[in-house]
């Protein structure tokens, strides 16, 4: 028992005296989650509000024109900001780069007799858009509808008031005809297998994501110890106490399993209440916290396994480094963590399960954003743990040779 | 103690240890000495069953190395010539550790740890991270730990490579005393031949895997009744046909040959079979002015790009 206290209390003072691992352990993960969040936050905020700013230069002048201007006024979407209604089409565009507007329009002269139907069909359009050419087609489209249906409401109201007599008459109730067509829209989100699913906000993807990668970098002060042990004689003396390999390899596999629980909590910790702070939403859990540890153990499993065998492979910590960190970003890069995987082309998507990290950040994304349990979990901590169970064979195999004296130390 | 038989060991099929033969008595302090790449690593990574060994018999206090490792690696340790701590642990932190791999707990491990410091004094800088420590200090430390489960062989690689006189004068003392109060059997593996001849009770030169004189200090050093005869190179089947004559000790550049009864006949066969493979002799020599006159005879290590 005193052995194993030893080996596991040795493995701790070593990696906490190791300023470069814990950096890249702890530091490395939090600084990519907290900047993430917050540069990623508007690209995954697909349901927030959106707000466009907008300058109005309104040459008409009249009731109608300032009532369309007040009808837009009131919807959040919109943030109209009036200019002088002589301001000539060169002043506008000026204002436009100076500050920043994508959008501006004017209502011309003759946009109230067009509200009316009193234009006569002459070329002129009544309102004219400019547009920055930088703003994407969807945003144009959106505006440009905002727009059309105001002006389509109100040549419609317009319409209306002009023969309330003849409706009454008729029997057809002015109030119901005026009624925006929009509130008679209803919006229901719908989900595969009808599961409670959370939109996958910035935190919330980025947390696991960069979680998964960092738990990955364990790779780094293994190598450096393992690697050490070998270089500086310690293995020999071990070799010598007669220390079964398997006994060496469990002394490194569980504090570093520990090391990666720790990851996990505290960038679950920085996700829930340094994010917030920032700016960004917050992030929250799922419900199966036995999902969850599930899929925390499987990919620390297979991040140690794999880290084992680069350290055994490797001949000096700089080879180990350099072939872990290359490793890890490629699987991070193909996995999903540094690009979300739902916005790369279907190729792409299944080349990305071919990544042990991408089996991580799934079975995490299960756990935070699908309120998935065990069960949704399992098939990806399989995949994990056999990922890891193949790295650990090799590594023994390694191990075998090197004690046996067939591979020179 | 330790008896070793005709012990062989190929890395690539090339022979870093060449039919060994060698016996070391209990309480003794045996000196391997030998230039860098002789051989003495392997040997001592063997006897201590780091790494096996190819062909050959090797008996530890009666154990045999292919059954009894187990039993044969409680009773001795290895000091390695590079430090085989952990840099980051202080001293006190790795002598815990690795007398906690020892199978020492509780009282037993304090005890053990306390004498390992006594002995080493390595009281100041007990507390301190290792990487810290002074070379001197670091050499201390890691013949320290070697100490704690109180071997019975310790088997000693290059224990004072890179550091001062004054380090190396307290780390050699450091091991006469442990050999004389404990009775520890010492093998001792040094290219340094002055400290050879001040620890040693037995000398072995080992030279391109083989062992090329073993006997006493003082027979070694008082060689006045071998006659030297160096030559350019000799080859393996020369080396061979050598082999039957008794009273000779032959190395790859020179060969010493007893005065004994057989040294008339003996050197006849030799001169004869120097001029039928047309060995070209350089230099003839009685007896040595020290050990390092007889190590350059023997191994010509000065000529020699390792």
């Amino acid at each position: 028992m005193n052995k194993i206290i030893q080996i596991l209390k040795k493995e701790f003072l070593i990696i906490g005296r190791d300023v470069h691992s814990v950096a890249v352990l702890f530091i490395m993960p939090a600084v990519f989650i907290l900047i993430m969040s917050l540069a990623m936050r508007d690209l995954f905020d697909i349901h927030a509000p959106v707000q466009i700013n907008i300058l109005v230069v309104d040459q008409d002048g009249g009731p109608i024109s300032k009532e369309f201007l007040n009808n837009l006024d009131k919807l959040d979407v919109l943030a109209i900001q009036k200019l002088d209604p002589n301001s000539t089409v060169d002043q506008i565009t000026r204002r436009m780069f100076e500050k920043d507007y994508k959008f501006a329009f004017i209502l011309t002269d003759r946009f109230s007799s067009f509200v009316e139907n009193k234009s006569g069909g002459q070329d002129q359009k009544p309102l004219m858009l400019m547009v920055n050419p930088t703003v994407g087609t969807h945003t144009q489209l959106v505006l440009k509808n905002i727009l059309g249906s105001n002006l389509a409401k109100m040549r419609v109201q317009t319409f209306i008031r002009s023969h309330e007599k003849w409706l009454a008459l008729a029997g057809i109730d002015k109030q119901k005809l005026m009624e925006p067509v929009d509130t008679s829209i209803g919006i229901q989100y719908v989900y595969k297998n009808k599961q409670d699913y959370k939109i996958p906000s910035a935190v919330q993807q980025s947390v696991p994501a960069w979680l998964v990668f960092s738990m990955f970098f364990i790779v780094i002060p293994i190598s450096n110890t393992f690697i050490a042990e070998r270089t500086q004689g310690t293995l020999l003396r071990l070799k010598s106490i007669n220390i079964s390999k398997y006994y060496l390899l469990s002394g490194k596999i569980v504090p570093y399993f520990l090391m990666n629980l720790i990851q996990v909590a505290l960038m679950i910790l920085i996700g829930m209440y340094v994010v917030p702070l920032l700016g960004g939403t917050a992030f929250t859990l799922g419900s199966s916290w036995g999902g969850l540890l599930l899929i925390a153990a499987s990919v620390s499993f297979s991040a140690i396994a794999f880290a084992l065998l680069i350290a055994s492979i490797a001949r000096t910590t700089e080879q180990a480094t350099t072939i872990g960190a290359v490793s890890n970003i490629i699987f991070g890069a193909v996995g999903g963590i540094m690009i979300p995987k739902f916005v790369m082309p279907d190729f792409m998507q299944r080349l990305s399960n071919l990544s042990p990290m991408s089996w991580g950040l799934e079975g995490f994304l299960d756990v935070f954003l699908r309120n998935g349990d065990i069960r949704d979990v399992l098939p990806k901590a399989i995949l994990l743990l056999a990922f890891g169970m193949v790295m650990l064979f090799f590594t023994a195999r390694i191990l075998n040779k090197e004690f046996e004296g067939k591979r020179v130390l | 103690m330790i008896e070793i038989a005709h012990l062989y060991k190929f890395y690539d099929q090339r022979p870093v240890l060449n039919d060994v033969t060698l016996s070391v008595q209990e309480g003794s302090i045996m000196g391997l000495l030998g230039p860098n790449g002789a051989g003495k690593t392997t040997l001592v990574s063997i006897l201590t069953g780091i790494i096996p060994k190819d062909r050959g018999q090797v008996f530890v206090n009666g154990w045999d190395l292919d059954k009894d490792l187990k039993s044969i690696q409680s009773q001795c340790s290895i000091v390695p010539q590079s430090f085989a701590f952990y840099p980051t642990l202080t001293a006190y932190e790795n002598l815990l550790y690795f007398g906690a791999l020892y199978g020492l707990d509780g009282r037993m491990l304090k005890a053990r740890i306390d004498r390992a410091v006594d002995i080493g004094s390595l009281q100041a800088f007990l507390h301190k991270k290792a990487e810290k420590c002074s070379g001197g200090m670091k050499r201390r430390l890691n013949l320290a730990i070697g100490l704690l489960h109180n071997p019975r062989i310790l088997y000693l690689d290059e224990p004072t490579v890179g550091v001062d006189t004054q380090s190396r004068n307290y780390i050699l003392e450091m091991i006469k005393k442990i050999n004389r109060e404990q009775n520890t059997t010492i093998i001792y593996a040094s290219h340094y031949m002055d400290e050879i001849e001040h620890i040693s009770d037995d000398i072995a030169i080992i030279d391109e895997g083989r062992i090329i004189l073993h006997d006493r200090k003082e027979a070694v050093l008082t060689h006045t009744g071998k006659v030297s005869i160096q030559v350019e190179s000799l080859s393996t089947s020369f080396c061979d046909r050598l082999k039957h004559l008794e009273g000779l000790q032959i190395g790859p550049k020179g060969i010493l040959v007893d005065r004994n009864e057989r040294f008339h006949t003996n050197m006849m066969q030799l001169f004869t079979l120097f001029e039928q493979e047309h060995v070209e002799i350089k230099d003839m020599t009685f007896g040595y002015k020290n050990l390092e006159d007889l190590f350059l005879t023997l191994t010509s290590v000065t000529l020699r790009d390792r």
